[in-house]
C-alpha cells in the first residue's frame, strides 16, 4: 500500500523542533561527563557514572528526538490529529528534560529525592505523550505497517517508562527488589521495544521517500513487531514466574535477530536504491545498520568466549555501540534529513506558489554534515575500546560532545534558514498591503 | 495545440518533484493541465494547490499515482 504523506494537520514547526533541538545538547552533555569523568565511568555497566551517562543518551539524546519525530510524523504520515500539540509539546519536553537532568543528578550525587523526582516527571511526561499520542495513533486512519510499529513503540515506552519509574523508586527507597534483573527487563523494553519498533517504524516510511529505495519488504514488516514482543515477552516473564529464568536468553536471542533482520533488510534495500547519490544521511544509515550488525554478531558470541563473557567491560562496549553507533546515528541520520525537509514544507505554507523556499539541500551544507558524520564515528571508533583502554574515554567523550554540539550548530542552519525566509516572507506580504 | 508537460517524480528525492511542478505550473495558461508521476500520494501538494484554486484528479495504476493538475 502507497504511503500517504498528509501535511493538513501538521502541528507548528516549534512543537516537533524544540525536541529536535534539544537532542543534541544531552549528547553534548553526556560527552564532557565522560571527559570529566573519565575511564572509570565506563569500567562496568553498573557504575552511577555509567547509568549517569547511558540515561543522558537514551532518556535525554535519543527521547527527545524520537519524541519529536513522533510529533511530527504522526499527523504527517499516519494522518492522527495530535490533540492540542503546542501546550502538550511544552508541557512533555520541559517534563522529560527536567526529568533526564534530575535523573542523572540522583546517579552522579546518590541523593534519594533526586531519583524520586525523576521518576516524577519522567513518568508524567511519558504519561502526557503517551496519552496524547497514543489517542492520535489509536485513531489514525492509516492502516500500513508504519502505523503499526509507531503504535508498538507507545505501547513499549510505556512499559519502559513504569519499570524505570520502579527502578527509580527502589533506588530511593532500598525496598528489597530484584534490581539487576528489572534493569535488563527495562533495558530490553526500552531498545529492543520502544528504540526498534520506531526505528523500522519511521524507516518503513522515510528511507524508501528519501533514499528512493525499494519499499521494505512484506514479510518483514510482518514478522519483525511479532518476533519483538515475543522476545519482549520471554525477557519479562521471569520477573512474575518463579523458575523460569531459562527464557531469558531465548527473549534475548530472539530480540538480537529481529534487530539483525531489520538492519540486513535496510542495508539490502541501500543497495537497491534509485538514487545513486551518497549524503549524509545514507552514510548515517548504513553506518548504524552495519554497527546493529557488528551488535547481533558480538552480543550473540559473547557468552561463547571465555575471555570476554564475565569481562565487566564487554557489556559497556556492547552499550556504546548501540547507543552511538546504531540509535545515536539513525537518529542524526534521520534529522538531517526531517528538519530541512519540515523547514521547506513550513515555508511553503507561508510563501505559496509564487516565494519558493531555498533549496533543501542548501539549508545544512553537505560539506558541514559530512564533517559532523565523521566526527560522530570516530568517537565510536575512541570510544569503543575504551572500556578496556581507559585512556581512551575522555578524547572520546570530548569527540562525542564535538559531534553532538556540531550536529546542534547544522540543525540551527536549517532553523536560521526558515526565521530568515519567514521575515522576507512576512515583510513582502506587509510591502503589498500597504 | 501544445504538448502535454509530464513530469516524472518518481526517482527523485522530496521536494524536488513539488519544485519541478511549481515551475511548470507557473508556465502553464489558464486551463491547461501538467501530469505529476509519483509513488505516493503528495498531500502537501494538495494542500498547497487547494489554496491556490487548482483542481487534479489523481490515478493509480501499478504503484504509481498520476496527477493531471488543472490551472484556474
Amino acid at each position: 500500500m502507497a504511503l500517504l504523506l498528509s501535511f493538513e494537520q501538521a502541528p507548528p514547526i516549534s512543537v516537533p523542533a524544540r525536541f529536535l533541538f534539544t537532542a543534541p545538547l544531552f549528547g553534548v552533555l553526556a560527552g564532557l561527563l565522560l571527559a570529566w569523568q573519565g575511564g572509570e565511568a565506563l569500567a562496568t555497566r553498573w557504575h552511577p557514572t555509567t547509568l549517569a551517562l547511558t540515561h543522558l543518551l537514551v532518556a535525554g539524546l535519543m527521547l527527545q528526538a524520537m519524541v519529536g519525530a513522533l510529533f511530527q510524523l504522526v499527523p504527517v504520515v499516519a494522518g492522527g490529529n495530535v490533540w492540542r500539540p503546542l501546550p502538550v509539546a511544552t508541557l512533555s519536553h520541559l517534563l522529560l528534560a527536567g526529568g533526564t537532568l534530575a535523573l542523572v543528578g540522583g546517579f552522579l550525587f546518590q541523593l534519594p529525592w533526586l531519583f524520586l523526582l525523576a521518576a516524577a516527571l519522567l513518568g508524567s511526561g511519558v504519561l502526557v505523550v503517551v496519552a496524547v499520542v497514543g489517542f492520535a495513533l489509536l485513531h489514525a486512519p492509516g492502516r500500513g505497517a508504519t502505523l503499526q510499529a509507531l503504535r508498538a513503540a507507545i505501547v513499549s515506552l510505556a512499559v519502559v517508562a513504569g519499570f524505570g519509574c520502579l527502578l527509580a523508586v527502589v533506588l530511593a527507597t532500598d525496598i528489597g527488589w530484584p534490581l539487576m534483573e528489572t534493569t535488563d527487563v527495562h533495558l530490553s523494553w526500552g531498545l529492543g521495544g520502544w528504540a526498534l519498533a520506531l526505528m523500522s517504524g519511521v524507516s518503513y516510511a522515510v528511507v524508501p521517500m528519501f533514499q528512493l529505495t525499494p519499499a521494505y519488504s512484506r514479510w518483514l514488516t510482518r514478522v519483525l513487531l511479532p518476533m519483538i514482543f515475543l522476545a519482549l515477552g520471554l525477557i519479562s516473564l521471569p520477573l512474575l514466574v518463579d523458575g523460569w529464568a531459562g527464557l531469558r536468553p531465548l527473549g534475548a536471542i530472539l530480540l538480537l535477530l529481529a534487530g539483525g533482520l531489520f538492519a540486513g533488510e535496510t542495508l539490502n534495500l541501500q543497495r537497491r536504491r534509485r538514487r545513486k547519490v551518497i549524503d549524509t544521511t545514507y552514510l548515517y544509515f548504513r553506518g548504524a545498520m552495519v554497527c546493529a550488525l557488528a551488535l547481533v554478531v558480538a552480543a550473540l558470541l559473547l557468552p561463547w568466549l571465555p575471555g570476554l563473557s564475565l569481562d565487566p567491560a564487554a557489556p559497556v562496549a556492547l552499550g556504546i555501540l548501540a547507543l552511538v553507533g546504531v540509535f545515536a546515528a539513525a537518529v542524526n541520520g534521520m534529522s538531517y534529513k526531517i528538519v530541512p525537509f519540515l523547514v521547506w514544507l513550513h515555508l511553503q505554507r507561508l510563501g505559496g506558489l509564487k516565494r519558493l523556499p531555498p533549496d533543501i539541500n542548501s539549508m545544512i551544507p553537505e560539506r558541514r554534515a559530512r564533517g559532523q558524520l565523521l566526527a560522530h564515528f570516530l568517537s565510536l571508533a575512541v570510544l569503543l575500546p575504551a572500556p578496556w583502554i581507559p585512556q581512551l574515554a575522555r578524547p572520546g567523550g570530548l569527540l562525542l560532545a564535538l559531534s553532538c554540539a556540531w550536529m546542534w550548530w547544522n540543525l540551527g542552519g536549517a532553523l536560521r534558514i526558515y526565521r530568515q525566509f519567514k521575515r522576507q516572507i512576512l515583510a513582502a506580504a506587509e510591502s503589498a498591503e500597504s | 495545440m501544445s504538448t502535454p508537460v509530464v513530469i516524472d517524480g518518481r526517482g527523485l528525492q522530496p521536494p524536488a518533484p513539488m519544485e519541478l511542478t511549481f515551475a511548470a505550473l507557473d508556465k502553464l495558461g489558464s486551463g491547461e493541465e501538467l501530469t505529476l508521476l509519483l509513488n505516493c500520494q503528495p498531500f502537501p501538494l494538495y494542500q498547497i494547490l487547494r489554496r491556490e484554486g487548482y483542481t487534479w484528479q489523481e490515478q493509480w495504476d501499478d504503484g504509481t499515482c498520476a496527477i493531471r493538475i488543472r490551472k484556474p
